[in-house]
């Protein structure tokens, strides 16, 4: 048999279990057996099953209401229905309740043949519709930025708008809250889309290099180039160019990137004559460019170049009720390309991951889901699969009341001072009773 | 016998046609390449059978010859002409546990409808050794096969093992002749 799958029948009889789990052995299938609907939902949030067998008539649960909730839990398992005592109207209850098929106890051999042959189909189309949606999601993964807070439809709404224009954007964030994505999603949407999209990371290349990378140069410009090489500015050429980190260039790089953006015209490195160059400029920072314009290390000139549009993606920790939506998302991705069945997360999971602070931001929480996925030997993550993330520094970075700064910080002092009040007041720069009405209110004790 | 394993013994249950349970051992050998030893006969299945079906429990006659020692013999193949049936199903033509020691042929639904002739015994020993070897396999731990063309094809009724060959696809030959170098491997070990 080729589609071995994992059958689990559910049925208060233990005979007519046996028999089914035989007959499934006998066709190479792994089959377990549940003798209550309790039973079936235990067994299934530890191993995933394929198919179900459930009978209708059980004690407790009964079999509808387990295919409701095997449904709702478990999308992707199918369920047959069986049943001694069958009926028109239970037989239409279990199809409308998401039922593959319907079998009345006993039946032909054949039949049972023809169920599994149906489901087998079912099961081979519904893996091919998973692979081609995950090649579309791959191709499409600028629009993949994922969230349903306030501010990341705010960065939705604005994304097609300025995808219009034709002007510079520069998108501020921290490091993995998605820059390049928004920056690929403003390039897709715009008329540019047809045409390259190149994105550079400047933090990551040395300087002569950048300028080389982007401009491009002739034959004999410097010790090395041994054949002309065409610059980025111009290999995009009527696309869209992502200048990540861009805060990260040096003064001299400000002044030719402001050249090329006044006169859109570049000339390489060991040329004489400039050349005309057309493209869209979408830069990406997650330092404060104002503010070093103000201290002066970034050109104000070229800031207002870059900023003519503002897009600024809030951290991870800002927007906590998209973690779910982002950790679902993760999770189908990552257990489709490992073709692991991790689905589901534990509640404390989810809460462990909505406190944690996601210094990282969204690239970390892939990263992390990811390592769960792979480690993981149940469906299921729980909130041990994530342990990793308690030892991070960022726990300590969690927001706190200036009331528990003081304390910790007075009780550091007197650690320090060897709780000699005299010298950690004089540290403090506070008078002596101060100290102890604070050590009091704080209810600091010698350790 | 070529693969050194002891032999296949054939049990009648109560009243069959001789030269059916004949055949059979003599398809055995023929198609496995397998001894087979045609055993006296054992009574009537009466425990099995089931007052509200008409029908005979093919899982109790199992477990009632699994419980029964053959020495002389590797696994036991039961012939009857009863009708059998598992919980689940209306009726089987035959019955064996995956890797078990015993399996059950029933004749009674391989009869041809036409009027006795020598054509209808001939499909009828046929059919009755498609299921014995079939349900053979089983015990050797062979699976469901999706050949159609191959002994281990899962067949729904007769019109299905009319189809069905008498010999294996390649791949489950491979596996029996595996499965019985393995278990002669294994006795040797023991001995």
């Amino acid at each position: 048999m080729e589609d071995k799958m994992n059958i689990m029948v559910v049925d208060d009889e233990r005979i007519v279990r046996e028999s089914f789990a035989q007959w499934f052995r006998k066709s190479g299938h792994r089959a377990e057996a549940a003798a209550s609907g309790s039973e079936a939902i235990e067994q299934l949030a530890k191993t995933p099953f394929d198919l179900l067998f459930v009978d209708i008539k059980m004690p407790g649960m009964n079999g509808i209401e387990l295919l409701g909730k095997v449904k709702q839990e478990y999308p992707d398992t199918m369920v047959v229905i069986i049943t001694a005592y069958g009926s028109i109207e239970t037989a239409v209850q279990a199809m409308k309740a998401g039922a593959v098929d319907y079998l009345l106890k006993p039946f032909k051999p054949d039949q049972l043949s023809l169920v599994l042959e149906k489901v087998t189909q079912q099961k081979k189309l519904a893996s091919e519709i998973q692979y081609v949606k995950g090649r579309l999601d791959q191709m499409t993964r600028f629009d993949n930025i994922i969230g349903q807070s306030k501010p990341m439809q705010d960065v939705f709404d604005l994304i097609p708008e300025v995808a219009q224009s034709d002007s510079t954007v520069l998108i501020q964030g921290e490091t993995g809250t998605g820059k390049e994505l928004v920056a690929k999603a403003i390039h897709a949407k715009s008329r540019r889309a047809r045409l390259p999209f190149i994105a550079i990371n400047c933090g990551a290349i040395p300087d002569t290099l950048l300028e080389s990378e982007l401009f491009g140069y002739q034959k004999g410009a410097f010790t090395g180039a041994e054949r002309p090489r065409k610059g980025f500015f111009e290999v995009v050429s009527g696309g869209s160019l992502f200048l990540d980190e861009v805060g990260e260039i040096s003064q001299k790089m400000q002044v030719d990137l402001l050249r090329v953006l006044e006169e859109k015209k570049i000339t390489k490195i060991g040329d004489r004559f400039p050349i005309d160059v057309d493209f869209r400029l979408i830069s990406a920072t997650r330092r404060d460019l104002a503010q070093e314009v103000s201290e002066g290390t970034f050109r104000e000139d070229l800031f207002y170049r870059l900023n003519v549009i503002t897009i600024t993606i809030p951290p991870l920790r800002k927007r906590r009720e998209d973690i779910p939506l982002l950790v679902r998302h993760f999770l189908e991705k990552y257990s489709h390309q490992t073709t692991k069945r991790v689905d589901h997360l534990s509640k404390d999971a989810i809460q462990l991951l909505q406190n944690y602070d996601w210094p990282g931001n969204v690239r970390e929480l892939e990263n992390a889901v990811e390592r769960g996925v792979v480690l993981s030997k149940t469906r299921t993550l729980s909130s041990g699969d994530f342990s990793f993330l308690r030892a991070a520094p960022a726990q300590v970075l969690r927001p706190r009341s200036l009331r528990e700064v003081e304390r910790d910080y007075v009780q550091g002092v007197l650690e320090e001072s060897e709780w000699n009040v005299t010298r950690a007041a004089k540290i403090l720069e506070i008078n002596r009773v101060t100290l102890h009405k604070m050590i009091k209110r704080h209810q600091l004790t010698r350790p | 016998m070529n693969s050194g394993n002891k032999p296949i013994g054939v049990v009648p249950l109560g009243e069959v046609c001789e030269l059916t349970v004949k055949s059979i051992a003599a398809h055995i050998l023929g198609y496995f390449q397998l001894d087979a030893l045609v055993l006296p006969p054992m009574e009537h299945p009466m425990y099995a059978y089931n007052e509200r079906r008409h029908q005979y429990d093919a899982g109790a006659i199992i477990t009632a010859m699994e419980s029964l020692s053959f020495p002389q013999c590797d696994k036991i193949i039961g012939v009857m002409d009863l009708d059998l049936y598992i919980p689940i199903f209306v009726h089987v033509l035959g019955e064996a546990r995956q890797g078990g020691g015993a399996a059950l042929v029933s004749i009674y639904r391989l009869k041809p409808s036409s009027s006795p002739s020598q054509e209808g015994l001939n499909l009828q020993m046929e059919r009755a050794a498609k299921v014995a070897l079939h349900e053979l396999g089983h015990l050797y731990d062979l699976h469901h096969c999706m050949d159609s063309l191959c002994l281990m094809h899962f067949s729904g009724g007769l019109e299905d093992l009319d189809q069905t060959p008498l010999y294996l696809c390649r791949y489950c030959s491979l596996y029996l002749r595996d499965a019985l170098a393995i278990k002669k491997r294994r006795r040797e070990g023991e001995e």
